[in-house]
């Protein structure tokens, strides 16, 4: 079949970058990866791309394909030139970019150091070896799944907001050790993950869970540890306060509660007189003194409390963590 | 199309945005369907409580499907993509697990709600009238063409994203809300950011961060020539609305964009008034946009 691909190109001492397009005869099977290799191959060996293991293990050859990040080796290329289409390949986002598909990953091992992506214990190590039960491992199979290919930084909308984010894949390692039974330092990664560039930065974009090439849904693991801080209690951040107004309202009047949303997540907003007014006048403000109130509002109070209970010895299953040296079982 | 539906309206449409309630009721007697009121339906939670409160999340979401079937209705219609996507979610879960929903139907009989089976379908506006005989019924209730009427579509996030929860169609290519803007007679506007994020379930607690994901989609669309934006989100609609003054103000950029909920322009394009569509609760004024569609009929 014949593929023509538009490539972005750089070089370190351009101004900016170019598209170059080529066409190759290539097999039915052809990945993108095999693609670029016959360009390279047979038409400019300057292109340059990361690659490795061509089975979507390694994680090194993550690029864009018409602005969507994909794994170059797991991405078939049949399907694109039956629909006629001549895709653009660049470089990730995110990320720096040093020549043509080849980004910096300094800044997402930076990140990913952050989160201390390692075991981490207290007292003497076990005898022989820690056992993990099938339903703890369950609980980070996923996470667990991560290659480190950067698919999902490279799409985080937060991200290109707020450089200094931890992002996706960090955080999805940090929660694959928070849910770890193994692991003793649940409770400093809870705090570091609260922080300014932590799990509140997250806009639930689920960029990052619809790009994975391996189905770690990091969105999911950002909400297992935004669970974990507030079931700890932990409501210093403004997204966890934030979160407490839901939580709140919908037992309590079960609607939102809009007039509580703002001086309870940040007070300093509320003086924000100007804002406010042009809420008013649009008519937008909702009535302080009598909020709307659903009916059947027993129900869901009862519901939230036994609920409560239920998440109580859940929480204290997480704190205690729960493994069997194999050499002390019976 | 179904003839009839039971009605999620949210909470923000019950509330503040309640132009897009009023809209939606509108359009839906135009429409030819009814909306089956459900008593005593709470918030869904939205991502706050699913992710501060996951299993709290899901038995809030399973007594809004329970009710609902109580109703003897087969389909939950939303107009909210955050409501659509936590009432698909936990859809999802129940469904797909045996003892989840056994867990969560013993206590929701223990506080006396309506139990849930898993035979409920949770649909948005949008899905309904995009295709099929929903999309037949549109053209023919669009009396009034929407003729010059230039809307960038914005489909926000969670009627996207995840796609294997929500699924409609191409996460990356939409075309749903092209085809209806379409339909109304208008001429959809196209460019990159009309399905990225908003950036409105940070903008309390991150609001520099929000404004930055905001001011991309405004900026766009007006360099794109938009005399207005659409969305089929309540919560897009807030942000890209309310919050369009900040942006402004951070981005240097007089945007003057005026952002209507889907349900406005289906109806404006079925004839229906100003007045009876309340584009007057907006915070940007939608005259760039509404002087073009009422100019030959007295308001």
């Amino acid at each position: 079949m014949e593929v023509t691909l538009q490539i972005q190109r750089y070089q370190p001492d351009d101004d900016e970058s170019r598209l170059d397009s080529f066409t190759v005869d290539a097999p039915e099977t052809a990945t993108l990866l095999d693609v670029l290799d016959q360009i390279k191959d047979e038409q400019d060996g300057s292109l340059s791309y990361r690659k490795s293991c061509r089975m979507a293990v390694c994680g090194s050859c993550g690029m864009r394909m018409d602005g969507a990040a994909v794994l170059a080796c797991k991405t078939s290329m049949a399907p694109l030139v039956e629909e006629g289409r001549t895709p653009v390949i660049s470089p990730m986002g995110n990320l720096p970019v040093i020549k043509d598909l080849v980004v910096d990953m300094e800044p997402f091992w930076g990140k990913f150091r952050a989160v201390q992506p390692w075991l981490e214990e207290d007292g003497d190590p076990p005898v022989k070896e820690w056992r993990v039960q099938q339903q703890e491992l369950d609980r980070i199979f996923k996470e667990a799944l991560c290659i480190q290919c950067g698919c999902c930084v490279s799409e985080c909308n937060s991200m290109e907001a707020d450089p200094d984010f931890l992002g996706p894949a960090a955080l999805a390692k940090a929660a694959r050790f928070v849910g770890d039974a193994r692991d003793r330092g649940r409770m400093k990664r809870l705090q570091m993950a609260n922080g300014a560039h932590g799990v509140w930065d997250c806009t639930r974009c689920y960029f990052c869970n619809e790009r994975c090439p391996k189905g770690v849904d990091p969105r999911d693991a950002i909400a297992k540890i935004g669970g974990e801080i507030y079931a700890e209690g932990m409501l210093s951040d403004k997204g966890a306060r934030h979160a407490q107004v839901f939580d709140f309202s919908s037992h309590a009047t079960g609607y939102l509660l809009e007039t509580a949303l703002v001086p309870y997540t940040d007070p300093m907003k509320a003086l924000d007189v100007k804002f406010a007014l042009k809420m008013v006048r649009a008519g937008k403000a909702p009535n302080p003194v009598k909020p709307h109130r659903a009916k059947k509002l027993g129900e869901v109070r009862a519901l939230s409390k036994l609920v409560k209970e239920q998440e109580k010895q859940d929480l204290a299953d997480k704190r205690k963590g729960v493994t069997t040296d194999r050499e002390n079982e019976s | 199309m179904k003839s009839s539906y039971a009605y999620y309206p949210g909470c923000l449409a019950s509330l503040s945005q309640k132009e897009l309630d009023v809209s939606t009721r509108a359009v839906a007697e135009r429409l030819g369907f009814s909306l089956v009121e459900i008593p005593g339906f709470t918030c869904c939670g939205a991502g706050d409580v699913h992710e501060a409160r996951p299993e709290y999340s899901v038995h809030l979401n399973a007594r809004i499907l329970g009710q609902a079937e109580q109703l003897e209705q087969d389909t939950i219609m939303t107009i909210c993509n955050v409501c659509t996507l936590n009432l698909r979610q936990a859809n999802h879960k129940l469904r797909e697990d045996a003892d989840l929903l056994a867990r969560v139907n013993a206590n929701l009989a223990e506080v006396g709600a309506a139990t849930y089976s898993g035979g409920v379908e949770v649909r948005h506006l949008l899905w309904e009238i995009a295709e099929g005989e929903g999309y037949e019924k549109l053209k023919e209730v669009a009396e009034r063409p929407l003729t010059g009427v230039r809307i960038a579509p914005f489909y926000g996030c969670q009627i996207l994203r995840p796609s294997k929860l929500l699924g409609f169609e191409d996460p990356d290519r939409p075309q749903s809300l092209e085809r209806i803007i379409t339909a109304c007679g208008a001429e959809p506007v196209d460019y990159p950011s009309k399905i990225k994020c908003c950036g409105f379930p940070i903008v309390l607690a991150r609001e520099e961060v929000a404004l930055g994901e905001l001011i991309q989609p405004l900026a766009e669309a007006r360099a794109a020539g938009a005399d207005a934006m659409v969305t089929p989100c309540p919560l897009c609609h807030l942000s890209l609305d309310a919050w369009q003054g900040k942006a402004a103000r951070e981005a240097d950029i007089d945007f003057d964009m005026p952002i209507v909920h889907l349900a406005q322009l289906i109806g404006a394009a079925a004839g229906l008034s100003y007045d009876e569509l309340l584009f007057k609760r907006h915070l940007v004024r939608t005259d760039r946009l509404t002087d073009k569609i009422y100019a030959e009929t007295s308001i």
